[in-house]
């Protein structure tokens, strides 16, 4: 049996088997396998140039990957149908279509293909996110351009929503605002998320599972509660540093002789034995520790 | 009751339903949250602090499996009539359990022996 097959589910939103893609000989995704549940909401996090934008674009076929396939619906990514598109919307970091638009004609005319177009919601977050409705899009600033696509992106009422580093576009209280949207969608119609963000704390509001990436790898998919209770940091003095457990997702060495790993707890809600040891410390640790632990 | 009630810390390294049900459990042992008191909807508290439904879902199922809460039908979750006269005080202390715990914790790491730290204790009860 080979482990890397895995059945196309038709009911999962996304879908993504061994995604492999390089730029000019720069290594962007390794083989990521990845897809989402229903309902789900799915933060993805990692540093600038980790390659989240380009795992996102290829699950739901916007780039080509050199191996590996990914499925929207249950149909591939690559040969997506009108109706499988209709139940999709996607935020890049950077929109650039329709930009001799108007906010308003542009909404006005996209919202035409899509069979659920929530028109009133468009334009009361048009005046809430304080878009000038009458300039061009071309003319708008980078945030004001992403906030008229993350507007576009929710009036579609989308089954799936795909949004690239939607954060930096907001301020604040806009910020929140989309996260009560997100979560509110995803809890009561069941929308999928997808999203990327370097701000942690978004993601700890909303998420339902957290995925890490790093050089074009997942290093670590998890439930964002559980990620809380299965891992903490383990510091060890110097005199009990040979103790350190051989399984650890990083392991750092300190000058003083001292040793820190992050360690996982077993199904008992145990610590490797090492903890109990006379100086060892447990740290419970926060995403953002965390994701800074294994990143390095 | 008010979702504003409640307070939520991203950050923290307790995940958030386990922050709402800890917050639920004082607040019902307190008595700040009196029997049959009616509380948010999962929809109020989810669109009050922007976090997921689930996991206010999550808070409240546990809640209601440990007793503190019943649901109505028709009306939503309510804070169980016969509550307090049935808090014994083996319910009481394991709601100390958590800190206890984070106690034993700092004596461990401080590498000190129990029996100092019990006499202190016993002294800051009695005071």
């Amino acid at each position: 049996m080979h482990a890397e097959f895995q059945e196309v589910v038709p009911s999962f939103p996304l879908q993504a088997h061994n995604l492999q893609l390089s730029y000019q000989g720069q290594l962007a995704l390794a083989g990521v396998d990845l897809w989402l549940e229903p309902g789900s909401v799915l933060g993805l996090i990692g540093r600038n140039g980790a390659g989240k934008s380009t795992l996102m674009r290829a699950m739901i076929g916007l780039l080509e990957p050199q191996a590996g396939q990914a499925f929207v619906f249950g149909e591939p990514a690559l040969r997506l149908s009108d109706a499988a598109k209709a139940r999709i919307a996607y935020v890049p970091q950077q929109p650039e279509a329709l930009a001799w638009l108007t906010a308003t004609q542009m909404l006005d005319y996209v919202g035409r293909f899509y069979p659920r177009w929530d028109a009133h919601f468009a334009k009361t977050m048009l005046h809430r996110w304080e878009i000038p409705p009458s300039r061009l899009l071309a003319k708008l600033s980078p945030g004001e351009r992403q906030r008229v696509d993350l507007i576009r992106a929710l009036a579609s009422s989308p089954e799936l929503l795909v949004l690239d580093e939607p954060a930096a576009a907001l301020d604040p209280v806009a910020r929140r605002e989309l996260l009560r949207e997100v979560a509110l969608r995803a809890g009561e119609s069941g929308t999928t998320v997808l999203f990327s963000t370097h701000i942690v704390s978004d993601l700890e509001r909303v998420a339902s599972e957290i995925a890490f990436m790093h050089h074009g790898r997942l290093l670590l998919r998890c439930g964002v509660d559980e990620s809380k209770e299965r891992y903490a940091r383990l510091w060890l003095p110097s005199r009990q540093a040979s103790a350190a457990p051989k399984q650890a997702l990083s392991r750092r060495h300190h000058e003083d002789g001292s040793i820190s790993l992050v360690v996982e707890c077993d199904a008992q809600q145990r610590w490797p034995e090492a903890a109990a040891l006379p100086g060892a410390r447990i740290d419970a640790l926060g995403l953002e520790d965390l994701f800074v632990e294994i990143a390095e | 009751m008010d979702a504003s009630l409640l307070t939520i810390q991203p950050h923290a390294s307790e995940p958030i339903y386990r922050q709402i049900v800890e917050q639920l459990r004082r607040l019902i042992a307190s008595g700040q949250l009196g029997a049959g008191e009616l509380l948010p909807s999962v929809r109020d508290v989810a669109g009050f602090h922007a976090i997921n439904p689930m996991t206010v879902s999550r808070a409240y199922g546990i809640a209601e499996s440990e007793g503190l809460l019943e649901r109505l039908r028709g009306k939503g979750m309510v804070v169980t009539a016969r509550l307090r006269a049935s808090h014994t005080q083996a319910q009481r202390l394991a709601l100390l359990e958590p800190q206890l715990q984070e106690l034993a914790r700092h004596v461990r790491e401080l590498e000190l022996p129990a029996e100092p730290v019990l006499r202190r204790l016993t002294k800051l009860l009695g005071e």
